[in-house]
């Protein structure tokens, strides 16, 4: 037993027993109070992207971008401004993100998704960009990139991209089952009966999201739209769920799987140019992002992009997800935080563009947020790739923006979409109880409208 | 490599009354050979797959043979240029030995408090300390979090090392371990003039050897393996342990799996070797663990 | 350990104890001094008392920062609405009513409970079957003992990883071997019939191994005479079990039940969290990590407080249940 290497941790525990004695005091940090951090510190910026060792050329560029950002603003700057790596920072089930606000602790900057904008808006985390902004650069982004973003006249997050969902296939996988171009599929009873086609031992026809979570709600959201359904009526904010269009659209997800042309899991590990490559799936429903992904990963694999085929009688919808940058409002630096962010990503000077435009068509390949971006991308010839115009085209038009439901409500439709789609549950009963559930939370629900 | 328990077993007066009836190739012996090896195997198989999944090259991850048709070291190589797995393996180690050790003294040091002195109140302070052996971390994640915060020891090795070196179990272990021990031995020490210091230090803490290492395979695995406490408190990637280290490589390379795999052989190679080296010792000390 | 505590810890202990010979199910209570202390066994008694203090300090200390003010505050937010950004108010017990009446809350209850009450005693009859097999000697049993035990020195995290990949729909290895009867479709993880049988598996394959060796070490404690005494009365091996074995593995077992439990309430959510982020369909999700969801993924550190409290006024009950059939914490009832 080696009594010097307990010494020290003994000594803290001495000392932190005394400070821990204050006990309550800690719950006054639970409340939430300035970080312990001195003012001087560099401000933390939390991402997913920066600084990574990893040599994967799509993940480079990314982490390049980030520093280049970060580094340009340091050298003209006297608050510095630090990256931090979060592992796994998109999983829904990290705690890192949560726990540091719940203690006071969080970050200065950070990204988020629509998914988590009211959670951090109606607990006045966020501090309102729009007074760094200039008139013609909030002009500069359509509406359906910022509306989600926004509240009460103010912007409260800057989107970095836009990411539309559409329908990837395996040309290969496609012409093993002698199918072609020709057999896009435009309905979804035509779509099913392609994934049919497609099924081998080892091969799945379609995949839709399996995991309960954000991001599947996300790629449900465009099949309950094409039917003219809703969660939340967008102009009455009156619960919407229990309709016609969700039960088809939960049936979908269901009937996929009971067909047997989707899987109860999602192969490879969700990595869609893996899966395609080793022949384990041949179609499968995800965003735009995937394009980088394919072009570091799998340059020369050979596969395609349709626009997410619709029901009978209902009509193209596709939802629009992405990340922004959001400062934290009580952060140690706030207002050099929303300078840091605007001047990045919303400012109309040249360098601002530039950057964005780098990171929608270099960094990433994704659709732009802003209008200045969008004409700069055009002229690059960006929009020339045949998947790119595609989704430029075709897909993006029918966007809609990913809605940005409180926690409450994301649950209770995970719930639906789990019910039907893993343990077969009956649509219409589920569809009832997660319209019950969404109708009780809106009579007590106060905050930023659910759109 | 095999355990061997009959080091322990020879004191313990179960005689065997014929001899080297292990040796014989009867029926049951064979019958039991045989049970036994299909079990063993098919426990061992996830692990040998996992290894052998960690050679292979992408193109025969999901090939159905155990052995790989062209081995490969690529995996290893590209798991370990990508990731500072080796700092991850350092931190973990660091942990663990720290919160191994301190537990151990301190652990020890209440138990004989609480078994061999006489105070009053001491009933109800192991009730208490008692109350708590099934209370555990996710229930309390937050609020020790905020705990930890308010001691500023959050991304930091004192952060990752002091909560966890308290619990109720190595009390409770320890204790019940002292309670069994004879009376005459700190009696001798006593005539002697043995201050308690000395009593615990030289009489019953070399008595302890078999529970303590016991315990220090028990706190030492639990914490090499723990994931939710350092995924919660720590940002900073020079403090990533191994387990968060290879769950963020996994959710990067999710596809991947021959990397994921190399990655996981990594982690997993620590506890595996030591327990192919000592199991001997390791065995005979969970034996005698419980109840004694 | 600094020059004081020690000075303090070294008691002169002159003194020689009195009283008879304490025998380790005397409730680990020395007998009384004799009556009619003498000043010197009065402060041999308060020496006693300070030294066992000392002894106490640093996991006292340690226990009190990091397990009950964190109890304590788990409970006092449980009469909290809190966002998790500093808005806190006063509720009273309007989270423990919603509690009641959350049907996510008693779905996640009930997989609780299945998951404790068949995982503990899957465990349990595994490993003693497993003892019981390689307590036997033969040929290679050593090797076939540190194969069983081998899965229990790797992580949850890499014991997720290692069946996630085996049990990938279709193409992963078990799929696979299992295709010759019809099971190549089954979902072991996807389908919510299946998931928490899949866990319980594998909980049960990573944990046995640890309990078999403490079986292992009661079998090998009861004499081997009493089998030679009931072979002889003409036995059958099913009856020596149950009227030698078991009963004479009194203490292993309730021991192996009380680790056990710790462990299963205690782990699990490493492998929830890797493996299916407590679905599908909810079918994995328990309580800890119904907990862990509500606060860090919805912000509601109140309710999900509220749960925690509920959570741990239970588990210290059923400590303290344990503490009186244990009389005091004692596995061995030394009969």
């Amino acid at each position: 037993m080696n009594g010097g290497l307990t010494l020290p941790s003994r000594r803290s525990v001495l000392r932190g027993g005394l400070a821990g004695a204050g006990a309550l005091a800690a719950a006054s940090a639970l409340g939430g109070c300035g970080s312990p951090a001195s003012r001087n510190d560099p401000l933390e910026f939390w991402n997913f992207y920066a600084p990574t060792t990893q040599s994967e050329p799509d993940l480079k560029a990314q982490n390049d971008w980030f520093m280049d950002a970060i580094g340009d603003w340091n050298k003209a700057n006297a608050q510095q401004i630090r990256p931090v790596f979060i592992p796994a920072y998109t999983e829904p089930t990290n705690t890192r993100l949560a726990t540091s606000f719940a203690s006071g602790a969080g970050p200065d900057i950070f990204l988020i998704s629509p998914g988590d904008f009211l959670r951090y808006y109606n607990g006045g985390a966020l501090q309102d960009l729009r007074p760094y902004m200039s008139q013609e650069a909030v002009d500069d982004f359509p509406d359906a990139t910022l509306s989600t973003r926004a509240a009460d006249g103010g912007i409260y997050a800057i989107p970095m991209e836009v990411e539309p969902l559409a329908m990837f296939y395996s040309r290969p996988a496609w012409e093993k089952a002698g199918l072609s171009e020709g057999d896009i599929p435009k309905t979804w009873e035509e779509m099913l009966n392609v994934a049919e086609k497609l099924v081998t031992p080892k091969q799945t026809g379609v995949v839709f999201e399996t995991t309960p979570g954000y991001y599947q709600n996300f790629l449900w959201y465009p099949w309950l739209w094409q039917g003219g359904g809703n969660v939340v009526d967008p102009q009455s904010q009156q619960a919407a769920f229990s309709s016609d269009a969700t039960v088809q659209a939960l049936n979908l997800f269901g009937d996929a799987i009971s067909r047997g042309v989707a899987p109860r899991t999602v192969p490879a590990g969700g990595d869609i140019p893996a899966a395609f490559q080793q022949g384990f799936a041949a179609m499968w429903e995800s965003g735009i992002y995937e394009v980088s992904a394919f072009n570091g990963r799998a340059p020369d694999f050979d596969y395609g992009v349709f626009p997410l085929p619709t029901p009978e009688g209902g009509r193209p919808r596709t939802c629009l997800g992405g990340w922004s940058f959001c400062v934290n409002s009580q952060g140690r630096n706030p207002d050099a935080a929303a300078r840091f962010v605007v001047e990045t990503l919303a400012s109309m000077s040249e360098k601002s563009i530039k950057r964005l435009t780098k990171w929608c068509s270099v960094a990433k390949t994704d659709m732009p947020p802003r209008k200045s971006v969008e004409r700069r991308m055009a002229q690059m010839g960006v929009f020339d790739d045949p998947v790119m115009r595609t989704f430029h085209e075709d897909i993006l038009p029918d966007g809609r923006p990913e809605p940005r439901y409180p926690p409450m409500l994301y649950k209770s439709v995970s719930n639906a979409i789990q019910g039907v789609q893993q343990a077969g549950g009956k649509a219409t009963d589920q569809a009832d109880v997660a319209h019950q559930a969404i109708e009780s939370f809106l009579t007590t629900y106060e905050g930023g409208s659910l759109i | 490599m095999a355990l061997d328990t009959r080091a322990t077993n020879s004191t313990t007066g179960s005689a065997r009354r014929r001899p080297r009836a292990d040796r014989k190739w009867t029926r049951r012996n064979i019958v039991l050979l045989t049970v036994g090896t299909v079990l063993g195997l098919l426990t061992i198989f996830p692990l040998l797959w996992m290894v052998s999944g960690a050679f292979k090259p992408e193109d025969e991850i999901w090939n159905m043979s155990l052995l790989p048709s062209s081995p490969t070291l690529d995996n290893f190589i590209y798991v370990f240029t990508e990731v500072p797995f080796l700092r991850y393996m350092f931190n973990s180690f660091f942990v663990s030995a720290v919160v191994t050790v301190a537990a151990l003294l301190f652990h020890s040091m209440a138990a004989y408090a609480l078994a061999r002195l006489k105070f009053r109140g001491r009933e109800t302070i192991f009730m208490v300390i008692f109350s708590t052996l099934l209370v555990s971390l996710p229930v309390v994640l937050i609020p020790t979090f905020v705990v930890v915060r308010t001691l500023g020891l959050l991304d930091s090795y004192a952060g990752l090392i002091i909560p966890m070196i308290f619990n109720a179990f190595g009390i409770f272990l320890l204790r019940q371990f002292y309670l069994g021990l004879p009376d005459e031995l700190e009696e001798a020490a006593m005539i002697d003039g043995a201050g308690y210091w000395r009593i615990f230090w030289n009489v019953v803490l070399p008595l302890s050897k078999p529970i303590l290492s016991a315990l220090a395979v028990f706190f030492f695995l639990a914490n090499w393996n723990s994931f939710i406490w350092p995924l919660t408190i720590t940002a900073n990637p020079d403090l990533r342990v191994v387990q968060v280290g290879i769950a963020t490589f996994q959710q990067q390379y999710a596809a991947n799996w021959n990397y994921v795999l190399a990655a996981a052989t990594v982690a997993a190679a620590p506890t595996l070797l030591m327990f192919f080296f000592f199991q001997k010792q390791i065995v005979a000390s969970i034996k005698t663990s419980g109840i004694k | 350990m600094s020059e004081r505590t020690q000075q303090d810890l070294a008691g002169q202990g002159t003194t020689v104890r009195r009283g008879p010979p304490q025998s380790p199910r005397g409730g680990g209570t020395r007998a009384a001094p004799p009556r009619g202390k003498s000043s010197n066994a009065r402060s041999r008694e308060k020496r006693e008392r300070r030294a066992a203090l000392l002894f106490l300090l640093p996991d006292s200390l340690g226990l009190f920062t990091f397990v009950f003010i964190p109890m304590v505050l788990a409970i006092a937010l449980g009469f909290f609405s809190m966002d998790g950004f500093g808005n806190l108010s006063f509720i009273g017990v309007d989270n423990f009513i919603r509690m009641a009446n959350d049907p996510q809350f008693w779905q996640s209850v009930r997989v609780t409970l299945v998951y404790l009450f068949v995982l503990v005693p899957a465990i349990f009859v595994v490993a003693l079957a497993l003892a019981l097999l390689v307590q036997q000697k033969f040929p290679g049993v050593g090797a076939v003992r540190s194969a069983l035990f081998a899965p229990y020195v790797i992580s949850l995290v890499v014991v997720g990883l290692i069946w996630q990949f085996m049990l990938s729909d279709r193409v992963g290895v078990i799929s696979r071997m299992l295709a010759p009867f019809g099971l190549q479709d089954v979902s072991w993880l996807g389908n919510p019939q299946l998931t928490l049988g899949t866990i319980i598996f594998i909980c049960v394959w990573f944990q046995m191994g640890y309990y078999m060796i403490i079986f292992l070490a009661g079998l090998q404690d009861i004499p081997a005479e009493y089998y030679e005494a009931a072979r002889i009365d003409g036995t059958t091996a099913w009856q020596r079990l149950t009227r030698i074995t078991l009963p004479l593995l009194g203490p292993t077992s309730f021991f192996v039940l009380i680790t056990a439990t710790i462990a299963v309430i205690t782990g699990g959510f490493d492998l929830i969290y890797i493996m299916t982020g407590g679905g599908p369909a909810g079918a994995t999700s328990l309580l800890i990590f119904y907990i862990y969801e509500q606060a860090f993924l919805f912000g509601e550190y109140g309710y999900a407080a509220a749960i925690g409290s509920t959570l741990i006024v239970v588990l210290m009950l059923w400590s303290l249940l344990l503490f009186k059939l244990t009389r005091g914490g004692r596995v061995n009832d030394g009969s």
